[in-house]
């Protein structure tokens, strides 16, 4: 019993330590303020979960680690094909329930559940890290704005121009860094995404730099969203003869999006047992053996990159319709940590966890809103916790096995 | 241009750039051992900032007030703090996911880094900290005989010295002890290092706690120099410091403070000559560039790819 | 095992969802800031201000006999965190009013979501123009605009410095770089040209380069576009490395963070800002700095301009016997109102009538005092 709480307590005495003068000696000026409480507090929070996670090895011990459940976490095919009918139409009904704050994170969750899809074809399928993800959302976002204010384009010519214009940046930045791998791969990215931002944040004459750009929101068509219409053009309410709801607005954009978000989870599952998604994997996997193979690696590539990027601008685009507004500081590095954050805590290149990691990324933070010191402590803690429990994600991908029948 | 401001420029560069190495060679240490971006080092340093403030104030409390002393007890004090917070996050965070794919420990270090963030701001307020001026003054050197002169500050040519002697004492250790060929044969083939009777977990704490105690030096320097921090500069140096390190040749160590150095003379530089608006712009372009030419970095080996 | 956890966090999702039950005796106003990030200082001013505001109210009875319940709101002076927030306040909470945003690009796009739910917005902190230039009817602010600050900072620099060279420094952000080009329009208006119009980074410390640069084109005035983190370091390295140039700012670095961001008083002394008059000299407002001074908090900064809108929304919904927004802000356009600061009326735009920027300066003491 005694040798129980002795590794608790020596972690609990290290943690005491170290949160000593971080926690403990508060500054104030140059002088400090002594708060002897919380180090205990929370070298009593490392002991406890210490001896908890013994606890748990010990309890799991005898069982030995649980049987390979390969078999019996199947699903069954007609719950599967019940499943994608059902799924969609819930997803469909949903906004006619949400209030509108609710409304506005669901489309902010599917913007991500959008960018996610788009990281895992250049990440999760292709196997390039890619720490710039955010510039092609960046993309797509001004594209809609800064098309709409110098050439009048509204939401529906902005939408093939957003996705374009990152397709084509995509292309552009998929060529000198095909020969580099890994990591120096993820930091030409990462420097590529912040040359997007700072550009759009200094070149004020043509962005309006910090102060963003203001985004009209989409139209049905040619009805408008709002309370009152330019002139010319009826409101939508008006020409249903409904009250006004701003609510219209968000069902409508949701609606659009969810439809944009189906059709490219429909896209990408067909593309992963398509020869040019095999090839992606194949390249993933061994790149010297696919082209040795007669693989061409730069047009696989290039295509991950392209079609990624086209996503991406797809999200950036929506993202500038539902917010009204855009500004560099939604395009931060932070942000494509996130999204990397999403695809990997979904599993790489597992198309369903991905869009459950991404609803949660999105729906956690708000509803820790109403812990806001807190909030993104948490966050942080859970992505660590996620990671340390399942390092391979939600959803484990599996690749389609040929199996020989046994008889 | 005038020589003066040409010279006064390159200390500019060369000062920051240095603290950019010291920071870089965490970066590259974890890189080369264990093949991981370990994003948290930024805020590692961040925390030793704050660690140089509060023994600060506690050796003041003390009214001990002999600069070279406070000094050295305060270098030795966050050193030895730092590399234990190195150390300690290693342990819970990155060992149990060693063999996991490659991204799981990136995503870890994007995670620990928000969470030291954010421990720091709730313990220690969102308020900018600052540290009382230990040493004033600074040299004075004229160039040119129009009276034109650079100043390098005490505490600035202190950055420079005990960096270089960090290098040094560090060079020495990876290249001249079992400890370091420990490292270097563990970085090599993690497999065949622990066949041949290496404890690698072991070795692996060892090279973050080096990495932290670079960062703890590059943190207790940097914040005299400025005079001033928040929870917040972890993330900006920490992105430029690893930007260096990829500069330079991530895995190599005089890469690491070669790329700090080149990072730090082509901001300054720029911002001094062309356009102040635009030179983090010009820092990563060059990058790019160099990238595409040196695939590997500066100082980088190629990596062989064997079938 | 799995099966309970999974309903639990499914109701902990509807309790989430559901709107909070609503005791019909409050009056819920937001109150929206930095509460983290790098400019949590001021949030916390905000809030401080905010909070004292509604419990003397409340405790004065409340307003038409009802309750004053605030609720917070962080937006870490992030765009986007802004209007999420907007809508978290007014669809979730649903305030009545809201006393908020700090920085200007926080409340410009917050103030899209507040008019299109009808409310009453009125920001204490937000200088830029275009905040109301906007034409928004429910927003007002209890702070002046930044073109009046960039005149008094202009005509300071040319005519009482007698400045030859002046560069003008931004931090590329809405307020700092509003400020800054204010700042160099109103020099422009004068006859004078900048030798130097440039921005730093936000969150950096380093700006050595730029200082030389300031020395090269031999600048005698610089005029700063910004907050106190970057402010700070910014006249340290002009002072190490011998440049004797004024260092002038707007209301950006009005609180004791800048004297510790510079390195000490011997750093900060000598910087001049603009700032409206002193809240805490105001007779009307002792009684509060003096109770706040009792909680341990130095109402610097914006504490008070929060406390005084807390008051001016109680006022307004005092006397119109309503929370429409509409309602609200009809009134406040023709009603002067008492406060804290003083009496403030506004004009059509939802700024103030009377604006009252005047010069301040450090002291080697660290803290501030108005140029006589």
């Amino acid at each position: 019993m005694g040798a129980f709480f002795i590794q608790p307590l020596i972690t609990a005495a290290l943690v005491l330590v170290l949160t000593a003068p971080i926690s403990g000696l508060v500054l104030d000026g140059y002088r400090f303020d002594l708060h002897w409480q919380p180090p205990l507090w929370l070298a009593l929070a490392a002991f406890f979960i210490h001896v908890g996670l013994i606890l748990i090895r010990r309890l799991l011990r005898p069982g030995q680690k649980a049987p390979p459940q390969q078999n019996s976490r199947q699903i069954h095919p007609t719950v599967l094909r019940t499943a994608t009918i059902l799924l969609p139409l819930l997803g469909l009904l949903l906004p006619f329930f949400l209030g509108k704050y609710w409304l506005t994170v669901a489309i902010l969750a599917l913007i991500y559940v959008l960018l996610a899809l788009g990281l895992n074809i250049v990440v999760g399928l292709a196997g390039m890290l890619d720490l710039g993800f955010v510039a092609f959302y960046a993309v797509g976002a001004y594209g809609y704005a800064l098309g709409q204010e110098y050439l009048g384009l509204g939401f529906w010519a902005a939408l093939p121009l957003g996705a374009s214009l990152a397709a084509g940046l995509g292309m552009i930045l998929g060529f000198p860094v095909l020969r580099m791998h890994g990591d120096y791969l993820a930091i030409v990215t990462l420097g590529f995404g912040e040359i997007i931002r700072l550009i759009l944040n200094n070149w004020v004459s043509f962005t309006g730099g910090p102060n963003g750009m203001r985004v009209d929101s989409p139209t049905l068509l040619g009805l408008e969203f709002s309370r009152r219409a330019k002139e010319g053009n009826v409101p939508f309410h008006e020409f249903l003869g409904i009250d006004y709801s701003s609510n219209h607005r968000h069902i409508f954009i949701y609606l659009i999006l969810f439809l944009v978000v189906l059709a490219t989870l429909s896209l990408v599952t067909r593309l992963k047992h398509m020869p040019l998604g095999r090839s992606w994997e194949a390249l993933r996997e061994d790149e010297i053996a696919c082209r040795s193979l007669g693989i061409n690696h730069v047009t696989v590539k290039l295509s991950a990159f392209a079609l990624g990027a086209m996503i991406g601008g797809i999200g950036g685009v929506f993202f500038a319709a539902s917010q009204g507004f855009v500004n560099p500081t939604s395009f931060t590095f932070f942000e494509s940590a996130l999204i990397l954050a999403i695809v990997v805590l979904g599993g790489l290149g597992s198309i369903p966890g991905v869009i459950i990691a991404a609803i949660v990324i999105t729906v956690l933070p708000e509803l820790l809103r109403d812990f806001s010191d807190y909030r993104v402590l948490v966050f942080g803690l859970a992505m660590v916790c996620m990671m340390i429990w399942r390092p391979k994600g939600l959803v484990q991908n599996r690749r389609p096995v040929f199996q020989r029948r046994s008889a | 241009m005038e020589p003066s401001i040409l010279a006064q420029q390159t200390v500019n560069g060369l000062v920051l750039g240095t603290s950019y190495g010291l920071i870089a060679i965490g970066y590259t240490m974890v890189y080369g051992i264990i093949g991981m971006i370990n994003f948290a080092h930024g805020e590692i340093y961040m925390v030793s900032a704050y660690l140089t403030a509060i023994f600060l104030a506690v050796l003041a409390s003390f009214g001990i007030t002999s600069v070279p002393f406070t000094l050295v007890v305060v270098l030795a004090a966050t050193i030895c703090v730092t590399a234990l917070h190195g150390w300690f996050l290693e342990r819970i965070a990155y060992r149990p996911l060693r063999n996991s794919t490659r991204l799981a420990p990136l995503i870890t270090a994007i995670g620990l880094s928000l969470v030291l963030q954010n421990y720091v701001r709730l313990s220690q307020g969102a308020r900018s900290q600052g540290i009382p001026t230990l040493l004033q003054g600074s040299f004075a050197i004229p160039i040119d005989s129009h009276g034109n002169l650079i100043r390098i500050t005490h505490v600035q040519t202190l950055i420079v010295i005990v960096a270089l002697l960090s290098m040094a004492v560090l060079t020495f250790i990876m290249h001249r002890t079992s400890l370091g060929r420990a490292c270097r044969a563990t970085e090599q083939d993690r497999i065949m290092a622990s066949l041949l009777g290496i404890d690698t977990d072991r070795v692996i704490a060892i090279v973050f706690i080096i990495g932290a105690a670079m960062a703890a030096i590059a943190g207790v320097l940097v914040s005299l120099n400025y005079g001033s921090f928040d929870f917040h500069i972890g993330f900006v140096t920490g992105i430029k410091a690893f930007t260096a390190a990829v500069l330079g040749g991530i895995g190599s160590l005089p890469g690491a403070m070669l790329g700090g150095l080149i990072l730090g003379l082509a901001e300054s530089f720029f911002a001094g000559f062309v356009n102040s608006d635009y030179k983090d712009v010009f820092a990563f372009s060059l990058l790019v560039l160099i990238l595409i030419f040196r695939p590997s970095g500066l100082l980088g080996q190629p990596q062989i790819t064997k079938v | 095992m799995k099966k309970t956890s999974f309903y639990g966090m499914v109701l902990a999702l509807i309790a989430l969802l559901a709107p909070p039950a609503m005791a019909e005796e409050t009056i819920p106003i937001g109150v929206a800031g930095p509460l983290t990030g790098a400019y949590a200082a001021f949030g916390e001013q905000l809030w401080r201000g905010a909070e004292q505001a509604a419990k003397d109210i409340n405790a004065a009875g409340g307003v038409n006999g009802k309750k004053i319940e605030l609720f917070k709101g962080d937006d870490a002076c992030e765009p986007k965190q802004a209007r999420a927030v907007a809508s978290q306040l007014t669809d979730r909470h649903g305030v009545k009013a809201v006393i908020g945003h700090f920085c200007s690009s926080s409340t410009i796009p917050a103030s899209d979501v507040y008019a299109e739910a009808g409310i009453l917005h009125i920001t204490p902190a937000s200088t830029n123009p275009m905040v109301t230039e906007r034409r928004i009817t429910t927003l007002f602010r209890t702070c002046g605009r930044d073109n009046q600050q960039g005149s008094v900072g202009a005509d300071f620099v040319v005519n009482k410095l007698k400045a030859k060279a002046i560069a003008v420094i931004h931090d590329k952000d809405t307020y700092g770089q509003g400020l800054a080009d204010s700042m160099r329009a109103e020099l422009h208006r004068m006859g004078k040209k900048e030798v130097l119009y440039e921005g730093l980074t936000r969150g950096e410390k380093d700006f050595n380069a730029l200082v030389t640069k300031l020395k090269s084109v031999n600048a005698d005035a610089v005029y700063f576009g910004g907050l106190h983190n970057e402010a700070g370091p910014l006249v340290r390295q002009m002072k190490e490395q011998g440049l004797k140039a004024t260092l002038i700012s707007g209301d950006g670095i009005v609180s004791e963070e800048f004297v510790v961001a510079a390195g000490g008083p011997t750093f900060a002394e000598g910087v001049h800002m603009t700032f409206g008059r002193d809240p805490r000299k105001i007779k009307e407002g002792q009684e509060v700095v003096e109770q706040l001074r009792k909680t341990g908090y130095e109402p610097e900064g914006y504490t008070l301009y929060a406390y005084a809108t807390m008051q001016i929304i109680a006022a307004a919904i005092t006397a119109t016997r309503s929370t429409d927004g509409a309602t609200l802000a009809k009134w406040l356009h023709t009603n002067d109102v008492p406060t804290v600061m003083g009496s403030k009326g506004w004009d059509a735009k939802g700024d103030l009538k009377v604006s009252d920027y005047v010069m301040y300066r450090w002291n080697a003491k660290g803290s501030y005092a108005e140029v006589p």
